[in-house]
């Protein structure tokens, strides 16, 4: 079965919220700062089961040392949160595969 | 012809009104048209049509960003009056390019015109009308009206 990042976030509490409840673009700063290594994608890309919402170029970045992935998470009411959690290599690269490379 | 009708948090007084005003005119124009909100806003227009006048097609916002694909729908209409929401219209704007209209509105101008920055910046074809509005849905009501003469 292929992950899917909304029950994960249900069912797990391996994961970490760097900011919530903000707006998109404080969110996409706080990746561009956290991470590693980046990669821009499109709205509506799928990451992790879930089509990301957004801005674009829409950040996803990476901490290669901890193997983990930040993202940007928004729902209507609550706004969008930076969300880290694991990921391994096959998703990462699923993921650059999608990048656009419009990064700003 | 498909429409699909996008609504946000469902904390603006004026987004039910409108979304049944919506519902009704793209109806009239030969739209089939779906109304996409989350529970609470699905909930808040389903009761305010308690005789099923209206036939009122409400679907499950998150759910069907998950189905969509491009040219499932032929016109977008968005309710934008918070950050998210404008997110979720360019969203499903990237996703469906197809026709599409913003409806901007906040109680703070200042929020109106950063969600219109929001939409431009996207690189959106959208027509976008905006205006300071909260409690009063009358001036949504007078830009959509005007604003839906485009796509007759």
């Amino acid at each position: 079965m292929s992950f899917c990042l909304d029950t994960y976030l249900q069912q797990s509490d391996n994961y970490e919220i760097h900011a919530s409840k903000a707006g998109f673009k404080d969110c996409a700063m706080i990746i561009r700062f956290k991470a590693d290594d980046l990669v821009y994608i499109k709205p509506g890309d799928e990451v992790l089961g879930v089509r990301v919402i957004g801005i674009p170029p829409i950040p996803i970045g990476f901490d290669h040392e901890k193997g983990t992935v930040f993202l940007p998470y928004t729902k209507p009411c609550h706004g969008t949160s930076v969300v880290e959690l694991p990921i391994d290599e096959e998703e990462v690269e699923k993921i650059r595969k999608l990048d656009t490379g419009k990064g700003k | 012809m498909k429409a699909l009708v996008l609504l946000g948090c469902p904390e603006t007084p004026s987004q039910t009104p409108m979304a049944v005003y919506v519902f009704n005119r793209l109806t009239k124009m030969g739209y089939d048209t779906t109304i996409a909100a989350n529970p609470a806003a699905k909930k808040l227009v389903k009761i305010s049509d308690p005789e099923d006048y209206y036939h009122l097609n409400l679907v499950d916002l998150e759910r069907l960003l998950g189905e969509i694909n491009p040219g499932d729908f032929d016109l977008l209409v968005g309710f934008v009056h918070k950050d998210a929401a404008a997110s979720f219209f360019v969203t499903f704007d990237q996703i469906l390019q197809t026709k599409s209209l913003a409806l901007v509105f906040s109680r703070d101008a200042d929020e109106v015109a950063e969600f219109v920055n929001m939409i431009e910046e996207s690189g959106s074809n959208a027509i976008i009308t905006a205006v300071r509005a909260f409690h009063n849905p009358s001036p949504i009501k007078v830009k959509f009206d005007k604003a839906i003469k485009e796509f007759e």
